[in-house]
């Protein structure tokens, strides 16, 4: 892991010092370093009307998961207020709250953010909402920590879908990113894989074996209104959205090769990025949406390609090993995560854009694919076998701190969400302000 | 995909049968009243005897070709089952046709070639090892490479459409060599054209 820290920020210093590195869209250079190092936050039980035993017993767990969980943040925990405990374990600011009855079957949320030191309020949040949404209530406030605490946007009320197989038929599911809240999206007798979601989070893409044969389809996650995508081709998969547009990259079969389309989902016309007789599959976008990456096994085994978004100046990234594929950009735009398989294992990289800084995630345990960035880029879902069966795993971005978030069945191939502010609203939080 | 097919065929000839029967009734009747009509006894033993004999003679005829359909659909069900047995097996990340592969294809080649009403959906598949996403496209190559070996054997591409399943519907369960080497493969599903 020091080596990777070490390679990561000479990466960094690389970056720094290259000026003809700008053709990439966009590059925020992480000191790299920083990933490992977490804030230390100090948590006080919330206080609470006896009524509530049954949710508020688990509401500093529901805090310290998505602390944990965010990858910028780790729990310094004291029964009560205790400068000393927290001055030692460096907690600079603390969070407590209280959770009260009011009206109808609804409950208060109150949520606090306080300097260690000087015991002064940073940030307090109050929310009026039932009790099934607490937990979200609580996802919110975190976020807004985050906000304070690190001026960036968190991901605790982003959502991930992923495949899970019921009564052996895979189904696709959605689920908050913890895990929880989980709902089942289809109910086919016919196999449904690689979900991606739309630009505004309200819907899912996803390939359906219904008529005999790969075909995408869209599915909305409210109405479960349903139609079929870019029909003009017999067989389509692999879907990936443009962030920015809301176009559709895909692989369809045409011919005797699989290539990468762009489509719009609206009106459904697509058309070729690149030609070519080698097989293309497993699109996915820049952070800004102006290039492309694929896997092609033009030189005889599936290799990571990256090319512009009409599809000129094709160049390929991954030199190392036999088989490295699905690979996804992430939001920072200065590295990419994949799949290689190595003596027949799955396993999960990150590399620099240019194919240098590699860097294994993980090893030893079982299979390891399908990772997918969270929004903010610090985090990394994958789904692996680890425990014997297929389960979805979050870690940070460098690989450390991995949490299982499902625990049975058959779960793979996650993909996470948008940051979606539309969305927070439709969780019918009454934010009271403050 | 099978039972459906016997399905068809039974209830073709259940339909043929049924028809054939309903045409028996009109007949017997007007053969019966004639001897009432024509007061001569021996006529009208002699119209029976030869009623009878005709009878005999279409009874006869019918079981024949029930007996013909019979064969025809048992001979059309082995020649299915043949075809949806022959599995074309692949080497590890490979689409390129084994010599055992190109043996089982020429099989079903002729079977094709003798039966022009059968027209077949070549599925490509791959085992379980790495990604969704390249394993469909691997395993449309292994069809569309059936696909091209059969047309070059004189069967007609309309005839033969390609799917590929990916690592989707193994054949045999298990993460060992022998149940991957198992779910390499290319397989056969048969229709027959109206």
């Amino acid at each position: 892991m020091m080596l990777s820290k070490l390679k990561l920020f000479a990466f960094a210093v690389f970056v720094a010092c290259s000026s003809s590195f700008a053709l990439i869209d966009t590059i925020s250079v992480d000191v790299g370093i920083a990933v490992s190092n977490t804030m230390p936050i100090g948590l006080v039980p919330f206080e609470q009307e006896a009524d509530f035993e049954a949710i508020s017993s688990k509401l500093d767990e529901v805090l310290k998961r998505d602390f944990e969980l965010s990858g910028r943040f780790s729990v310094v925990e004291s029964p009560t207020f205790k400068m000393v405990t927290f001055v030692r374990g460096g907690a600079k600011f603390y969070v407590t709250g209280k959770l009260q009855k009011a009206e109808g079957s609804k409950v208060k949320l109150s949520c606090y953010l306080y300097a260690t030191q000087t015991k002064d309020l940073v940030l307090g949040e109050a929310y009026k909402v039932a009790q099934k949404d607490v937990r979200a209530a609580l996802h919110d406030f975190v976020d807004k920590v985050v906000k304070q605490l690190w001026g960036e946007f968190g991901v605790a009320s982003t959502e991930l879908a992923w495949v899970s197989k019921v009564d052996g038929v895979k189904q696709i599911v959605v689920a908050d990113y913890d895990g929880y809240n989980r709902r089942q999206l289809t109910h086919d007798t016919t196999i449904s894989m690689m979900p991606a979601w739309t630009k505004d989070n309200n819907s899912i893409i996803y390939v359906s074996f219904r008529n005999g044969k790969a075909q995408l389809f869209e599915r909305e996650l409210y109405t479960s209104k349903e139609r079929r995508l870019f029909p003009n081709k017999s067989q389509t998969f692999s879907p990936a959205v443009n962030p920015k547009t809301g176009e559709v990259l895909f692989a369809a079969i045409h011919g005797n090769t699989t290539t990468v389309y762009l489509g719009d989902p609206n009106s459904g016309a697509n058309h070729k990025v690149m030609y070519g007789r080698a097989s293309q599959v497993s699109p996915s976008w820049s952070p800004f949406g102006t290039e492309i990456l694929y896997t092609s096994d033009r030189g005889g085994s599936p290799q990571i390609f990256v090319m512009g978004k009409d599809g000129s100046d094709a160049r390929r990234v991954t030199f190392m090993g036999n088989y490295n594929e699905r690979a996804s950009w992430s939001p920072q735009g200065d590295r990419i995560v994949y799949t290689s398989m190595d003596g027949g294992k799955m396993n999960i990289y990150t590399c620099a854009i240019d194919g240098s800084d590699i860097v294994q995630l993980t090893s030893n345990a079982g299979n390891n694919e399908h990772p997918t960035w969270s929004p903010d880029g610090m985090l990394i879902a994958f789904s692996s076998d680890r425990s014997g069966s297929h389960q979805i795993y979050i870690m940070r971005k460098d690989g450390t701190n991995v949490t299982r978030i499902t625990n049975s069945g058959d779960n793979t191939a996650p993909t996470w969400s948008w940051y979606s502010p539309e969305r927070q609203k439709q969780i019918s939080i009454q934010n009271e302000g403050w | 995909m099978k039972k459906i097919l016997l399905l068809t065929i039974s209830a073709a000839t259940a339909f043929a049968i049924v028809a054939c029967s309903k045409n028996k009734p009109p007949v017997n009747p007007v053969v019966k009243e004639e001897p009432a009509a024509v007061s001569a006894e021996d006529s009208a033993a002699a119209a029976k005897a030869k009623a009878d004999s005709l009878e005999k003679a279409r009874l006869e005829a019918e079981r024949l070709e029930a007996e013909r359909l019979e064969a025809e659909r048992a001979r059309v069900e082995k020649l299915i089952n043949e075809l949806m047995s022959d599995d074309v097996y692949f080497d590890f990340d490979k689409s390129e046709l084994t010599e055992k592969a190109k043996e089982i294809l020429t099989q079903v080649g002729d079977i094709l070639l003798k039966e022009p009403r059968f027209v077949i959906v070549v599925e490509g598949h791959t085992d379980a090892r790495g990604t969704e996403d390249y394993n469909m496209t691997l395993g449309s190559k292994r069809a569309m490479k059936v696909k091209e070996f059969l047309a070059a054997y004189g069967v007609g591409n309309d005839r033969m459409e390609t799917v590929s399943y990916g690592k989707e519907k193994p054949k045999a369960a298990g993460e060992n060599e022998e149940a991957y080497a198992q779910n390499r493969r290319a397989n056969f599903k048969v229709n027959i054209k109206k």
